[in-house]
This record gives structure tokens, sequence and C-alpha cells, in this order.
């Protein structure tokens, strides 16, 4: 009995200890062939508003607490795009930051008051366990993001 | 076979069927009940900094500056990228770790990741993280659970019965009390 106990959960530990040494789909399968630069969605985000797009970039942060959010740089220095998903429907693994991505879903707008902008960024510094200066945030935020559908990390 | 000795036996079974999953989904369930931003129930998070080499002035970092840094900073996880957060913040990643170098000062801001062992495993699975085929299992699971609830509630009977009906209505009223006063 004790054996079989023990054979069970090394089998659930070899298992699951290689996910994601390979590459991952996550979520729904992506549908779109061409991409679209996170430059060009930065730049011209009227364009893309609540259409569908596939981006591609390095992912240069992960939310640390539920996995529920990713940076991606963008191809212009310096940029990025925050793709949001679903709580629990995508995780992204503490694992993907340094991997490339290529991630389809809808762009959207955020507009937030100082004050949710103040607690967003709060928010995401606790989660993250970084420092957080609320003055360096004067005033209404607009930003635009991604909201995953699906995404394969290579 | 009369109906209670059919369901005495459909308890039994299902009863052994469920105890690996009950234990991973009890011992996760703990786990992710505390998360907060100073527990990660999947993940040991390891914040720490130290100083390098900096940068010469003028001087654009390659392949050669980032096995520098790597090295002064004892990390030998295999590279995996590198990119510029900003003018003169570099961020290293490796395998397990991602390293925030400020090029002109030297100063690195390491961030080292681990699986905790069996913690991420079984939380992977009560998170259902894998998705597909496991959502099954995991939906069959669920209807063993409430089977294993309805066999139990049937077996109720004879000397204990008033202490079975006492038990099983606490389980009920605990929580609807908990959401009567919260809500």
């Amino acid at each position: 009995m004790k054996t079989s106990i023990a054979v069970v959960f090394c089998l659930i530990f070899f298992i699951a200890s290689n996910v994601h040494s390979t590459e991952m789909q996550l979520g729904e399968p992506l549908t779109l062939d061409s991409v679209t630069a996170v430059s060009e969605i930065n730049k011209h985000p009227e364009k893309y508003l609540g259409q569908r797009v596939l981006i591609e970039g390095l992912i240069i942060e992960v939310c640390a607490k539920r996995g529920c959010w990713v940076d991606i740089a963008s191809d212009v220095p310096f940029e990025k795009i925050q793709v949001k998903v679903v709580d629990g429907e995508i995780v992204f693994p503490l694992e993907a930051k340094g991997r490339l991505a290529r991630v389809e879903g809808i762009a959207e707008e955020i507009n937030l008051t100082k004050e949710q902008a103040i607690e967003m960024a709060r928010h995401r510094a606790e989660e993250q366990g970084t420092a957080f200066d609320p003055t360096t945030i004067t005033g209404p935020v607009t930003s635009y993001r991604v909201k995953g559908l699906g995404a394969v990390i290579q | 076979m009369n109906w209670r000795k059919w369901n005495f036996i459909l308890h039994r079974d299902i009863g052994y069927l469920c105890i690996g999953l009950t234990l991973i989904y009890g011992i996760s369930g703990i786990a992710v009940n505390h998360i907060s931003p100073r527990f990660n129930p999947s993940y040991s998070i390891e914040k720490s900094s130290l100083y390098t080499t900096p940068l010469a002035a003028g001087a654009e970092p390659d392949m050669a500056y980032i096995r520098s840094v790597l090295a002064e900073a004892g990390e030998t996880g295999g590279f995996k990228n590198a990119a510029f957060l900003s003018p003169g913040i570099l961020r290293i990643f490796v395998d397990g770790n991602t390293l925030d170098v400020e090029t002109a000062t030297g100063q690195v801001a390491m961030e080292k990741i681990r699986r905790k062992p069996l913690l991420f495993e079984i939380n992977y699975l009560h998170l259902n993280k894998g998705k597909g085929a496991w959502t099954w299992l995991a939906d069959i699971y669920g209807v063993a659970i409430c089977l294993l609830a309805i066999t139990g509630l049937l077996m109720i009977r004879g000397k204990k019965k008033s202490r079975g009906i006492l038990l099983s209505f606490a389980g009920f009223i605990v929580p609807i009390a908990y959401l009567f006063i919260v809500l």
C-alpha cells in the first residue's frame, strides 16, 4: 500500500515537473496568421480596438500571484503591451518570463481616473513584490492592452 | 442484495477511488486559500541585489557583457534572453532567475524563482492549469464526491441516527450561516 501511494505521487511529480519544458499552448488555439506589431497597436490603437489581433514578442513580466497577465515587449525599444486574461482561463507560468510568445486576443482601451490608476499600480506592485510611489501618477491614465484568448509560448 | 448493501458498496469503493485526489485537492486548497503578496503557493520567489562591474560609458552591452554580469552574480542557469526595459536598465533572463541590471552603476536586482516541490504539482492539478483532459477527470472527481456525500447521507440510521443527522445538518448550516453573516 505504502509503495503504491509513493509510486502514484512520484508519477504526479514527474509528469507535472515536465510541464512547460517545451512549447506551450494556452487557451484557445490561434486562428490568425498575420502578426500585428505591438508598436502599431500602441501607435494607432483606434484602428484595432475591439478587433482580434495576433501579437508576438518577448515576455518580460508575468503576474506572480495568479499568472493572469503578461507584459510583451514591443518591437520598438522600451515599449510593451499588457496581455490580460480572465483569472483561471489561462494561467501564465512564471517560467514564461524571457520566452517568446504569440498571443491572440482582443485589443482594448482602459480608462482610469487618477485614483483608479494609483490603486491599480499599487495592486500590481503588491502582486510583484515591488516598491510603488503614488506620486508617479499625476492624472487620469489611458492605456491599451490585449484581452488574451489564446497563446503559444516557445 | 438490498439497496442499502449497494449503497454501502458504492460509498466504500468511491471512497477508495477518491482518497488520492481528495488529499491533493485538500492540501492544495489550504495552500491556495492563503495566496497573498507574501505567499505564493506554487513558487518560491527570492529577491536579492548586488553590484557588478558597470558598463563602460558609451559602450553598448553585448553577449560578453551579459556573460560577465552573470559570472559576477554567480548565475549558472541557462541564458534565455535579454531586453532593455528602459534606457540603462537591461533585463537578463536565465532559467530560474531574472536580473535587472542598471548598466551605469552595475547594480543588479535579482528575482530567483523555484517551484515548490509537490505543492507546484498538486496546485497545477487543483487549479486545472493544464485544462484539456484534466477538466474531464476533475469533473468526474466532482461527481464522485457528490455521490460519496449522497451515499453517506443514506447510511444514516440505527443507534447513531441522531448524531448523523446533527453532524450532516452542521455541514450545511456552517456555510449557510457564514454567507448569511457576510453577504
